[in-house]
């Protein structure tokens, strides 16, 4: 795989529910930047992950991950991302370890890598003193929390999050948005979606604002200055969104 | 009339309103009481009020005469009131932590004292509803013919139901206290599924018992209980019968007693009310005991991982367990039936051993395949679907394969062949219950187990068929095993018939499956 290859992209990317949800957006995501997708809610951006991730096929246009058609060959394609939805992918039933030992074997992680991975990962986000609780018991940020160690048990080169700071208290904030930096920084690529345009501001290399399923700007944040009156990102977003 | 805005009357208003609700609309939040059922209910009361009269009209001004009676209506009454503790055992567990609006309610300036006596009340409504609408249609019609003494029954039904209220709620209170929230939640769950049960096997056995002693069993032992000093008819043992029956003073004493006992938990309780549901917030989150060492076991093959995870998922779900087991106790009255008309336990045994593992295997293939609780980490994972297929289905069909195995190792050795042909019908009615669900199932809430014959009542249908197929099938063969002659052509040709339809229900299953 070319080094050049980006992390994702999207080609003319259609969906419909009745309506146009998701209407021709063509995206590409550069491998090691933190991309945020901003948007009014029923925007368009959960619509996009979910095809991204595999959740739902698109009506038209073509997804690659690191070079993989996702259609093509769906599997290789998923091996290499993680995805992080706003409501966690958890069983109350089973404590922090036990659901880190099924989401390695859904990815096929041998018990030799994923063994110090999840200890390194529930030490990291706090969880190893609550391993042998039922996570049904958790709060919303040790949930995410746990899911977000879920999703980086294999070690993904595109991670995906749907909102993943809401509900969060101060601390499990900052550890995520901690995570994500370190993970850009060992040459991952992060793509999430956000309504905390300051997380966005401070985090994001580029950012891409979709409304009513199209991307109808994108670049870094200075580009989108120029591009309106400036201000603040809240300012910027405010401006393109009522523009449109 | 309106009701002031936060007084009694407007929380008792909004209370009904939200079991209105309840009983309306389904846990995916779609209305489920039509006007169409509706009009069903009605013409059901409606029918229950003919009933009424065909029976009623024929009595005198007084009624039921017999002093006897009372002792009936006693263990009757008793009766009840043990399916109303679990009624009211589910209600207040529902009360205390499902409905979610007593945070609202609390933090508003409400005095606890209202909210916990509408509270209440709204437990004694959820006791009394069925008892009302069965019974009711005899006092209506009692009274239209002039029997007053009927009106007994509403007053017997309301302070049984007031009681069982009390002390549901009390034991739900005092359970929070003892155990915590999360174990007095599922305690109760469980409680309320067994006492179903068991009154259930109860009212069967007592019927099949009955039909074993003769007609004449039941009322030998009235006549027996009439002639013991202690428990005659004048005993105030009996006094709740008579109440039900009518008589003035029981009646009184009893509406003062239900009285009394509503006014006494909601003056001493309240305040233990707010606090269990003080205990229901702050033990939201119960923390383990440490364990030591993190102990961890990745698997190499992602099928132990879904299998394994698979158990643990309902191992650790008592409330379901006893769901699943409660619906195998259903099946028991139908066995015993089986056994008992049969002089020869083979072919009893087959159908029943079919019966029992067809109906298990729908249950936990319900549970394992439709009511995955993260089917978006299995999609979005790159893990094959036919895999994890595949495991879960071996989820499904292995507790029942190993349930079944023991018994069948005991025919074995006693009747090798008739022991083969019940491996044969087993497995089939377990593999065909566990495709028919895989292929018909829609997804659903673990919590909605028990509605899941209503909402996808195709899939239903087929369970049943396949279930009596096999269970016939069962019958036929271990039976033919031991036929000869003309007998067993005709029995192998039904046979053949049978499994021909227990194949072709399969064949259709697949043919309607639904498509991801």
């Amino acid at each position: 795989m070319n080094s050049d290859t980006p992390a994702l992209q999207l080609r003319s990317l259609r969906k419909a529910f009745g309506r146009p949800a998701v209407d021709g957006i063509d995206l590409t995501v550069r491998r090691g930047e933190l991309y945020a997708l901003l948007g009014p809610n029923g925007a368009g951006k959960t619509t996009t992950l979910r095809m991204v991730t595999g959740l739902l096929a698109p009506d038209a246009g073509q997804i690659e991950v690191l070079g993989i058609d996702l259609a093509a060959n769906p599997a290789a394609a998923k091996q290499k991302m993680a995805y992080l939805p706003d409501d966690p992918m958890l069983y109350g039933k089973l404590k922090p370890t036990e659901y880190l030992e099924f989401v390695a074997g859904l990815w096929g992680i041998t018990p030799e890598d994923a063994e110090p991975r999840a200890r390194r990962l529930l030490d990291w986000l706090d969880l190893s003193k609550h391993a042998h609780e039922l996570t049904e018991g958790f709060s919303r940020g040790m949930k995410q929390k746990l899911a977000l160690a879920g999703a980086l048990i294999h070690e993904p080169q595109l991670l995906i999050l749907d909102e993943p700071l809401t509900g969060l208290d101060a601390a499990a904030a900052r550890q995520v948005k901690d995570l994500l930096v370190s993970h850009v920084n060992q040459g991952g690529t992060v793509i999430l979606t956000t309504h905390i345009l300051e997380v966005a501001e401070r985090l994001a290399q580029r950012i891409g604002i979709i409304r009513q399923g199209r991307l109808i700007a994108e670049g870094t944040l200075a580009e989108l200055r120029e591009r309106t009156l400036g201000g603040s990102l809240e300012d910027v977003f405010l401006q393109l969104t009522e523009q449109a | 009339m309106s009701a002031p805005p936060g007084s009694s009357r407007w929380l008792l208003r909004h209370e009904l309103r939200m079991a209105w609700y309840g009983a309306a609309v389904n846990a995916g939040g779609k209305r489920r009481m039509s006007w169409v059922s509706i009009a069903v209910w009605v013409l059901a009361w409606t029918l229950l009020h003919v009933g009424a009269f065909a029976v009623l009209h024929k009595l005198g001004p007084d009624g039921v005469v017999d002093p006897r009676m009372a002792i009936l209506a006693t263990l009757a009454l008793v009766a009840i009131g043990t399916f109303m503790l679990s009624s009211s055992l589910k209600a207040s567990v529902l009360a205390l932590f499902e409905r979610g609006d007593l945070d609202l309610l609390l933090s508003s300036p409400l005095p606890s004292r209202s909210i916990f006596t509408v509270r209440l009340l709204g437990v004694v409504l959820a006791c009394a509803a069925l008892y009302l609408f069965l019974l009711g249609p005899l006092v209506h019609v009692g009274v239209a013919l002039g029997q007053f003494r009927w009106i007994g029954v509403y007053v017997a039904v309301a302070t049984t139901s007031t009681l069982m209220a009390c002390l549901g709620m009390l034991l739900t209170l005092a359970l929070v206290r003892l155990l915590g929230a999360r174990r007095t939640r599922v305690l109760a769950q469980v409680l309320s599924a067994v006492a179903g049960a068991l009154l259930f096997l109860l009212s069967q056995s007592f019927s099949l018992v009955s039909e074993t002693a003769g007609g004449g069993a039941a009322q030998r032992t009235l006549q027996r209980l009439a002639e013991s000093p202690w428990l005659s008819p004048g005993s105030p043992l009996w006094l709740p019968g008579r109440a039900a029956l009518g008589d003035p003073l029981p009646m009184l004493g009893m509406a003062v007693l239900g009285f009394a006992a509503f006014m006494l938990t909601v003056g001493r309780t309240h305040r233990f009310f707010v606090h269990g549901l003080q205990e229901a917030a702050s033990t939201a989150r119960a923390i383990a005991k440490p364990q030591g060492a993190l102990q961890m076991r990745f698997r190499r093959s992602l099928f132990d991982a879904v299998v394994v995870k698979e158990w643990r998922l309902i191992a650790r779900d008592p409330h379901l367990i006893s769901q699943v087991l409660l619906q195998l106790v259903y099946l028991v009255p139908l066995l015993f039936l089986i056994l008992r008309k049969n002089d020869s336990p083979g072919p009893a045994i087959g159908a029943g051993l079919a019966l029992l593992c067809s109906s298990l295997t729908s249950s936990l293939a319900w549970i394992i395949v439709s009511a995955e609780d993260a089917p978006d980490l299995l999609q979005s994972s790159p893990a094959a679907a036919r895999t994890i297929g595949l495991a879960k289905l071996a989820a499904v069909v292995m507790p029942p394969l190993m349930l079944v195995a023991l018994p069948l190792l005991w025919l074995m050795a006693r009747a090798p062949l008739a022991a083969v042909l019940i491996g044969f019908v087993v497995v089939g009615a377990i593999l065909s219950a566990a495709l028919i669900v895989k292929w018909l199932g829609r997804p659903g809430l673990r919590s909605d187990f028990k509605m899941r014959g209503k909402e996808n009542f195709l899939c239903s249908v087929f369970e049943i068929v396949n279930t009596f197929c096999w269970g016939g099938l069962g019958w036929l063969l271990v039976s033919l095993a031991a036929e000869q002659g003309v007998a067993a052509g005709s029995t192998a040709l039904f046979a053949a018939g049978v499994l021909a339809a227990a194949l072709l229900a399969l064949l259709l299953a697949w043919l309607l499956r639904r498509r991801a």
